[in-house]
């Protein structure tokens, strides 16, 4: 079955090709990189086929070549189809195909439209290669590769401002959150001797519990990096600077949810510690009712979906909290689907309205059915509601937590899907129903359309798969339970309400400054991103630039101060011991003592005398520093 | 059976010599004679590496005596630490003339010192006799500091002198440390691998490895030593400042791992922490300092700083992984630091300014060198899959599991860090953005210029993917030599 390696090698192959060509010949191409990940997603379903009907989290096929021995221990990269790599294989495939194909349409006339497609491609292969990696080692190297990516696209306009600054933000914020991966990674090397999944997993409950905490904390803090948790969410609102169709990918459906997915492997790791499990929950809990409150106060409709995925990613991070790693992994494929719909909704509305702010759409129901039909679907399934694909994500998420008796946790998600609820209808309101703002409305081509209908088909219909993935991945899948269901739905209905209450009741366009006088600071903190990055420019950023600014200075001044202080003063002891020493080399004297005398300009006097200052400190050193090891020795 | 060492280490001296006798009047005869010799060299160097097996010990061993009198032997040989450096040598150089085509000052001179430097950095890496060693060593020095001082900028005096002082002043404290276990009666022999873990008594071992840490320290350069490099880089033309960091920096770390380690393992354990603290701070403060620069191969400069100092830790470490990475950051920096100042000597061609302030959006301009500038950045702010990441991981990985406290590991990971910080900013400000007035016009990179990047760029790229292609020379002899450290 070795040909499963094809998945990723085939877009890693249309990148490398994409490289080498030149600009106009990559402009002729694009049709490659869409090819090859058809092809990737064939092989996926042909996949899935072999691994259904699943059951158990055991492997039906690995591979793995040894890529170095340390230290006599041979180290490999070995790689795994599982059935929770098989249907991440299918997310990954089937959300990466979709955005291709609409970047065709979105991205056209692009001068690089080919690179953004090859790093596409790129991004496509480092995912589907730390889905299917089952050696830590090998999921670190792609979970950077995949931050690579991501700074390349978030940066892609790189003549601007905006997008330069974001992309090295991305880039350096999920680093702080590397560095955890990194030291998890050192820690397990040193109980384990390997970086195999399994071997990792096997020997688990043996560890130290100082290194298992370790391990796992690194991991966590990895993941929170990766996934966008507070406090490390800075960076995900910023890099919505790239293109559209690259945030639907990677900053919502696929890369943002690799720190989920490892976890989810991981987690047997992280539940030998209870401390790390309850700050999973913690973490999660913060950020899923944080990240809905900031999307609610936020105007640029793509900031509004950014905050989104952080508070839903915030979801995933209490199923794994409360140590049901399927559950986890249910909300995270229909999440990569309904997410990424939403996006490439946003990109066509984006277009149409020529604008990103929410204020200044308005009515394009009436001009643009499809994109509003699916957008729709989109929305109220992240809001939950019966019977899309959200609604059962979340829903096992609630049923969990009641479940293992986290009472307040579910409280919290219950308030967390009432504010979604609530700017879900901000949005859907502020955009497609009252007065018209912009002229010239139109509906987005084809190629956009049909791949979010083929995601709007799948959110319409892949809730009801709930309890086949749960059997599908190993576990227990069952229904929801008709109390759970009720509560779920009365907190989204509370929001939606509640939304339309504010948005939906009048057909003026909707000001709300009065409402947000009255909310005083809480608006003000909340508009300010709760001022996580003023806090950060402050504690961490200028502090450091400031110290590596005095630093060089020392460096400069001080250190290589003293080093000009020895040599000049060495020019002197010479010049002085010349003097003494006179007639033989007098010229060389002359020279030297002449140039001493003036103070900026004695290096150019050490040079004329150079050669016999040279001998004559080897000599000296040597005849000198013999004397002492000749004392050493005879100790 | 050909003198293969010898003729990699003398066949550009003879090349050099030739090159005097060229008539004046030509001035493009010189750098055929350089590219030739240094071809050739480098063809014996590939045929020297893929021969040799890397469990087989000692291979290419040439010895007989020099000076019976005073026991000193001409003894050359390849062993796992040294075959790749040697390989590495050969390869910048050929580098550094194709670099240096359009030489036109003195270019008899210029290429002829190109050669013997060579010589000397080929012969550092190959001599098993510590006399032998030290006269290459030295030699060495002499056509770098022509190569600053008559070839340099503004300040190349100045910068040429400081290094000349700086680095001989080292190297007389080796010298000490040669003759101290020269003298000593359980040494006797210039032998550099007949020494090896003699069990010389460890107060006498404590002073000789402080002799040797001075020596090779300056090298390295760990901090605070390390003053002299920005300036010997500022000054310093294209091509010596890539054998500067590609290969000079590298005897400062390979006489750790072939002297100082095998020979004085006792006083390397009483050692190992205040040279781990060092790495760390040359790791840190290298970055943050790096970080600060406003001109472009300062920057770079400093980022050597930094990424020697991953080598150091390993060698602190001294655990097998440790000694693995620090092996791995010799080679990957010599590829990286010397792309990254060809790159830097590539803009500063066409921009005539190496401020940062100045230079901005070469990606719209010249897209195929900024590709291989941010390739370059990126292989040196360690991503996986190229080579900088490789020795990174393993010299921290080995640290962590040596018995130097975790911190080391974790302030030098947070060193990680900041690297990446000054790197991508520095992208951020040069390679990305609206080109600037600067580069206005400039074309991008020759077939010469891209002939001279694209091998090393492959080279991290093969170095990063497949780990074994480098390690399996440095495994054994690393399995060895932490077995000697352990024991």
């Amino acid at each position: 079955m070795d040909w499963i390696l094809a998945i990723p090698a085939l877009p890693t192959l249309s990148f490398a090709l994409l490289l080498v060509m030149s600009r106009q010949v990559r402009m002729r191409m694009l049709w490659l990189p869409v090819a090859s990940i058809f092809g990737s997603l064939i092989l996926s379903i042909v996949a899935f086929a072999q691994v259904w009907p699943g059951g158990s989290e055991e492997a039906i096929w690995h591979a793995g070549w040894e890529f170095a021995e340390l230290a006599g221990k041979p180290v490999d990269l070995s790689v795994a189809l599982d059935p929770v790599a098989a249907v991440m294989l299918l997310v990954v495939t089937i959300v990466g195909a979709a955005v291709q194909v609409y970047s065709l349409g979105y991205m056209h006339r692009e001068e690089r439209e080919g690179w953004y497609f090859a790093v596409l491609s790129l991004f496509t292969a480092a995912m589907l290669m730390l889905v299917l990696s089952d050696s830590l080692l090998l999921t670190f190297m792609m979970w950077e590769m995949m931050g690579l990516c991501s700074y390349l696209l978030i940066g892609f306009w790189f003549e601007n401002e905006g997008p330069r600054k974001a992309s090295q933000k991305a880039f350096l914020t999920t680093r702080v959150g590397d560095l955890g991966f990194l030291i998890a990674l050192f820690a397990i090397w040193g109980v384990v001797g390997s970086f195999s999944y399994e071997e990792v997993l096997h020997t688990v409950g043996d560890w130290p519990a100082a290194v298992a905490a370790v391990a796992g904390f690194g991991l966590l803090w990895a993941a929170m990096g990766k996934s966008a948790q507070v406090p490390l969410q800075v960076w995900l609102p910023d890099a919505m600077a790239g293109p559209t169709p690259a945030s639907a990918l990677i900053h919502a459906a696929t890369m943002v949810a690799a720190g989920v997915y490892v976890v989810a492997r991981m987690l047997p790791v992280l539940m030998v510690t209870p401390w790390i499990m309850q700050t999973t929950l913690v973490v999660g809990l913060t950020t899923a009712l944080l990240g809905g409150l900031l999307a609610a106060v936020q105007h640029d409709v793509k900031k509004v979906l950014a905050y989104s995925t952080i508070s839903q990613l915030g979801l995933m991070f209490v199923a794994l909290g409360a140590a049901n790693a399927e559950v986890a992994l249910f909300h995270l494929t229909t999440h990569a689907f309904f997410k990424s719909l939403l996006f490439l909704g946003a990109g066509v509305i984006i277009h149409a309205a020529h604008t990103q702010d929410m204020r200044f759409m308005g009515g394009l129901r009436r001009h643009m059915p499809i994109t509003t039909v699916t957008f729709t679907i989109g929305s109220l399934a992240l809001a939950a509601v019966f019977p899309l694909s959200g609604f059962f994500s979340k829903d096992e998420i609630v049923a969990t937590l009641l479940h293992e008796h986290h009472y307040v946790s579910a409280g919290v998600v219950l308030l967390a899907s009432l504010v979604t609820a609530f700017y879900v209808a901000r949005m859907l309101f502020r955009v497609f129903t009252g007065p018209e703002q912009t002229k010239h409305l139109s509906e987005g081509h084809m190629s956009m359309l049909a791949p979010m209908s083929v995601l709007a088909f799948i959110t319409l219909v892949l809730g009801f798969a709930s309890p086949t993935f749960a059997n599908f991945l190993g576990g227990h899948g069952v229904w929801p339970d008709p109390f759970v269901a009720a509560i779920s739905m009365t907190s989204a209905g509370a929001g939606l309400a509640l939304g339309w209450w504010f948005y939906g009741r009048r057909s003026a366009v909707v000001n709300t400054a009065i409402w947000k006088r009255r909310l005083g600071y809480a608006y003000d903190a909340l508009a300010q991103k709760l001022y996580f990055d003023a806090v950060y420019d402050h504690v961490f950023i200028r502090p450091f630039m400031l110290g590596a600014t005095l630093l060089a200075v020392f460096d400069m001044r001080r250190l290589d101060g003293f080093v000009n202080l020895v040599a000049a003063t060495w020019v002197r002891i010479c010049t002085i011991s010349w003097r003494v020493d006179v007639t033989a080399i007098d010229g060389v004297v002359n020279g030297v003592a002449s140039a001493a005398k003036g103070t900026g300009s004695w290096m150019r006097g050490l040079q004329n005398g150079v050669i016999q200052r040279y001998q004559r400190l080897v000599l000296g050193a040597v005849i000198v520093l013999v004397l002492v090891v000749f004392m050493v020795k005879g100790v | 059976m050909l003198p293969i060492l010898s003729l990699i280490v003398l066949l550009p001296l003879a090349g050099a010599i030739a090159i005097a006798l060229l008539p004046n009047d030509r001035t493009t005869w010189p750098r055929w004679v350089a590219a030739a010799v240094s071809a050739s060299v480098l063809a014996l160097a590939t045929y020297a590496m893929v021969t040799f097996r890397p469990a087989g010990g000692l291979q290419f061993v040439e010895k007989f005596d020099w000076v019976p009198a005073a026991n000193i032997q001409y003894y050359m040989g390849l062993d796992g630490l040294s075959v790749l450096l040697v390989a590495l040598s050969a390869l910048l150089s050929l580098l550094a003339v194709i670099a240096s085509w359009k030489m036109d000052k003195r270019p008899k001179f210029y290429f002829a010192m190109l050669l013997v430097l060579a010589t000397g950095t080929n012969g550092v890496f190959s001599a098993l006799d510590f006399i032998l060693f030290y006269v290459f060593w030295e030699l060495v020095l002499v056509p770098m500091y022509f190569l600053i001082a008559v070839w340099g900028g503004p300040r190349r005096e100045y910068a040429a002198i400081k290094f000349f002082l700086y680095t001989l002043l080292g190297s007389v404290f080796m010298l000490v440390g040669i003759l101290a276990i020269y003298l000593h009666p359980q040494g006797g022999t210039f032998d550099m691998i007949a020494l090896v873990d003699r069990g010389f008594p460890a107060n006498f071992q404590w002073w000789v490895f402080a002799a040797f840490f001075l020596g090779f320290a300056v090298k390295v350069p760990v901090w605070p030593l390390h003053t002299w490099l920005p300036d010997a880089h500022v000054e310093a033309p294209t091509a010596a400042s890539v054998l500067l960091a590609g290969i000079l920096l590298k005897m400062g770390t390979y006489g750790f791992l072939r002297v100082s380690l095998p020979i004085l393992p006792e006083a390397w354990k009483s050692w190992s922490w205040f040279i781990a603290l060092l790495a760390v701070i040359s790791i840190v403060y290298g970055a943050a300092v790096a970080f600060a620069q406003t001109d472009l191969k300062k920057l770079v400069a400093y980022s050597s700083v930094s990424h020697m100092g991953f080598a150091m830790l390993g060698i602190a470490a001294g655990t097998a992984v440790g000694l693995d990475g620090a092996q791995a950051v010799n080679i990957s920096h010599g590829f990286l630091s010397a792309m990254l100042f060809l790159c830097v000597g590539i803009v500063y061609e066409r921009a005539h300014t190496r401020q940062i302030a100045e230079i901005s959006g070469v990606a719209g301009q010249m897209p195929v060198y900024a590709g291989m500038f941010a390739f370059a950045s990126f292989a040196s702010l360690g991503l996986p899959g190229l080579s900088g990441f490789v020795g990174e991981f393993l010299a921290l990985l080995g640290s962590w599991g040596s018995t130097l406290s975790y911190w080391y590991t974790i302030a030098a990971a947070i060193g990680v860090l900041v690297g990446a910080a000054y790197m991508l900013w520095m992208i951020q400000r040069v390679i990305l953005g609206e080109p600037s007035h600067s580069i206005a016009d400039a074309p991008d990179i020759s077939v010469r210029e891209a002939s001279t990047l694209v091998p090393l760029a492959v080279l991290s790229l093969v170095m990063g993917v497949w780990w074994a292609s480098t390690l399996q020379f440095f495994e054994p002899y690393s399995e060895a030599l932490a077995k000697v450290l352990g024991g």
